[in-house]
Order: C-alpha cells, then sequence, then structure tokens
C-alpha cells in the first residue's frame, strides 16, 4: 500500500536542459560562451531557474 | 588562509559567493568530493603527535591548516565519479575527507553534525516552538485515528513530506497539497504522515540567515490563485520577491533558533497570515539563496563571502563551539 502523502505527490519537473555556461576549473566559476561570469548575469539566472529553491531536488533535499 | 568550498561544478550559486571571495582577495580551494580520487586527492599525517594534512584539486593544493572555513554548500557523494565507485569507496572517502576535515580549526556553514540533525523536520518544529516562533498546529502520525482526529480540529490542513526528500523510481515531487478532512486516512498506517494545519496565508516569508545577518524576502500572495496551490515552490509566481523587515520579536527567536541548532546558515520559510504573524514551516540549513538575491537584490552572497573570508582569529573569542558551527 502506497503511504498517504504519496497520493499528493507529482512527475517530478527535471531541469534537464543544456546550461548556456561551463564550468571553468582555474577561475572556480561558471562561464558564458562570451567569456562573460555566469554568476553575474541575473536575467540569465532569472530565466534559467537554476538558483530557485527546487533546483537540484533531486540530490538534495534542502530546498 | 583558504575558503574550502565543496560544491558541484554546476552550482551557479555558489559561484555567486565566489565572485565575492574573489573580489576580497580570498583564496579559495573548490570541489566536488564525488571527485575524489578522480581529479580530486587528499593526504593526512599523523605523526610525533602532531597533523599534516593537504587537498588537490585542479592543481591547486591547500594545506588543511590553512583552511579558515568550509562550506558545505551541494557536495555529491563522495568518490561518486572516481573510475570504479562503489559504497565502499564513498564511505572510505567520506570517512578520509570528513574526518580530517573535522579535525581542523575552520569555521563551518555548517558542521556536518550540526546539518544532520537540521534537517529533521519534527526536530525543527519543536525548536522553533522552544525558540518563540510561532508553529501551526502539526501532527506526524501512523495512526490513522489520529490523522482523522487531527482533521476534526483543524478541517482546513494540508500534507506534506516528514524529510523533504523527494521519491525516486520515477522521480516524483511531493508538493505541500491540501487535505480533504474527510479523506480516507487509512494509508495514513504506511508512512509516517505530516498534517499540518493550513496558514491562510497574505504572504511567503523567506529569511536568510548568515550568522548574525538576517535578510528577509516577501512575497504577496496572488488573491485570484488557486486556492488548493499553497506550496509557493510548484505554484506560479505571484510577483517577484521584495525585501522586508524582520520583526524583532522574530529576528531575536530566528538567533535563539540558530544558536541552539549550531547553525551559520538557515533558510526559514514563514507564512504571514492575515494579522501579520510569521508562521514557522521550516528552516533549510542549506536552502537556495540565488532567487532572492536576483529578486531583490539583497547581499545574500556577499553576506556569505565576507562570513566565510572573515579571518580565524576574529572568530575564536565569539564562537560558539569549534566543533560545530559557529556564529559571530
Amino acid at each position: 500500500m502506497q503511504p498517504f502523502a504519496l497520493n499528493y505527490a507529482r512527475p517530478a519537473a527535471e531541469l534537464e536542459f543544456a546550461t548556456p555556461y561551463t564550468y571553468d576549473s582555474g577561475l572556480q566559476l561558471n562561464v558564458l560562451l562570451d567569456g562573460g561570469i555566469a554568476a553575474r548575469d541575473h536575467a540569465l539566472l532569472r530565466e534559467l531557474g537554476t538558483t530557485t529553491s527546487t533546483a537540484g531536488s533531486k540530490t538534495h533535499f534542502d530546498d | 588562509m583558504t575558503v574550502l568550498i565543496l560544491t558541484s561544478e554546476e552550482d551557479v550559486t555558489a559561484d555567486m559567493v565566489v565572485v565575492h571571495l574573489h573580489a576580497l582577495g580570498v583564496p579559495v580551494v573548490r570541489f566536488d568530493p564525488a571527485d575524489l580520487t578522480s581529479g580530486v586527492a587528499l593526504s593526512g599525517e599523523y605523526v610525533h603527535g602532531a597533523f599534516r594534512g593537504h587537498l588537490s584539486s585542479a592543481g591547486r593544493l591547500v594545506s588543511l591548516d590553512g583552511v579558515r572555513s568550509v562550506w558545505v554548500r551541494r557536495p555529491g557523494a563522495a568518490a561518486a565519479r572516481a573510475l570504479t565507485p562503489s559504497a565502499w569507496l564513498t564511505e572510505e572517502s567520506e570517512q578520509a575527507l570528513y574526518g580530517m576535515l573535522r579535525g581542523v580549526p575552520a569555521r563551518w556553514m555548517n558542521h556536518p553534525d550540526a546539518a544532520r540533525r537540521a534537517r529533521h523536520k519534527p526536530w525543527q518544529l519543536r525548536l522553533a516552538q522552544r525558540s518563540g516562533l510561532p508553529v501551526p498546529a502539526t501532527l506526524i502520525t501512523t495512526f490513522p485515528q489520529a490523522a482523522r482526529d487531527f482533521a476534526a480540529r483543524y478541517p482546513d490542513l494540508v500534507v506534506k513530506p516528514v524529510s523533504g526528500a523527494h521519491p525516486q523510481d520515477p522521480p516524483r515531487a511531493v508538493p505541500t497539497s491540501r487535505v480533504d478532512p474527510d479523506s480516507d486516512f487509512t494509508a495514513v498506517a504506511y508512512g509516517p504522515t505530516l498534517l499540518q494545519r493550513r496558514v491562510a496565508k497574505r504572504a511567503d516569508i523567506r529569511l536568510t540567515a548568515v550568522g548574525e545577518e538576517l535578510l528577509a524576502a516577501r512575497m504577496p500572495a496572488d488573491p485570484h490563485a488557486d486556492p488548493d496551490l499553497v506550496d509557493v515552490r510548484f505554484a506560479p509566481a505571484a510577483g517577484p520577491w521584495q525585501p522586508a523587515e524582520v520583526p524583532p520579536r522574530v529576528a531575536d527567536a530566528v538567533r535563539v533558533y540558530l544558536r541552539e541548532a549550531q547553525l551559520a546558515y538557515g533558510a526559514f520559510d514563514f507564512a504571514e497570515d492575515a494579522d501579520g504573524t510569521w508562521w514557522f514551516l521550516e528552516c533549510n540549513q542549506s536552502g537556495q539563496f540565488g532567487f532572492v538575491e536576483v529578486d531583490t537584490g539583497q547581499p545574500i552572497s556577499r553576506t556569505i563571502a565576507e562570513w566565510l573570508g572573515r579571518p580565524l582569529a576574529d572568530e575564536q573569542p565569539r564562537s560558539v563551539n569549534r566543533a560545530g558551527s559557529a556564529l559571530p
């Protein structure tokens, strides 16, 4: 039998998209294709949702 | 003295802090423990009554006695990406890495022991009560009859996971959801169930605590929103988060909570009711903050960087517990 709380479960929305930045181990930061620092582009972060409270929820449950 | 950051490469929220640490001129070593033995290496020597330890990653070598603070952000399981990963290798690697780090006099955000305890929601609810924060009536039970009785007393109620963990196979999310008080509660017997009186909220509050600094943000509830959508994480955004003042009584209680929990960082969720009362929902010891900073412009990442980058000597006289997460 399924626990009661799982009656309210829904399919997880996966963040399965390619982020337009890659990790630079020299800078220890993610860098955009034009060389800019991704973390400084707040409009991009808002659009991607990679800093939201459900980002990374698959592996971490500290939303 | 170096700031050690344990997190994944794709953690762009951590980047927001690294940018400030770079600007402050604070040395940083960042890696994901998942890369241990495959790009990340460690060594510790206990000889003649002394300890010398080193970590290396991406060409950087840091002496463990040169670590001023450790930020446990979003690390993967140790050695998860080793050439031949195994549960045994993960345990060996976790013990080696975190065991060595526990032995150095660095400040933690947050100490693994404090973090582990702080993830328990039932413990959070009790600590919040003891700290003076209003907590909605809550029941955690496997007794169906207790659930029925609770629903009779609090017919406007919600259910949420006890742990906050998300079920896998297949991946699912369990948002905080309204429950019909006449529901069949038989299945409560098959898993601990957290039922809570629903707070008729006029706003959601996210309070990010960094040491003694409290930065609160508020999102007013949409009066036309579907009343069944109670979980702000899964509902359409009613608007951007806006900076909010923290009522002094709440600030005092939050600081008591953090001190008791030995947390240097915490992201508190509150529901603000029509009277303006902030009802405690939970405290995420590693909660996200980037989305708040992006909306509000509040200097959360800079505050974290300043906390991590503070010289160790400044901290010692005021630390709560060098073995735990110190508070400034």
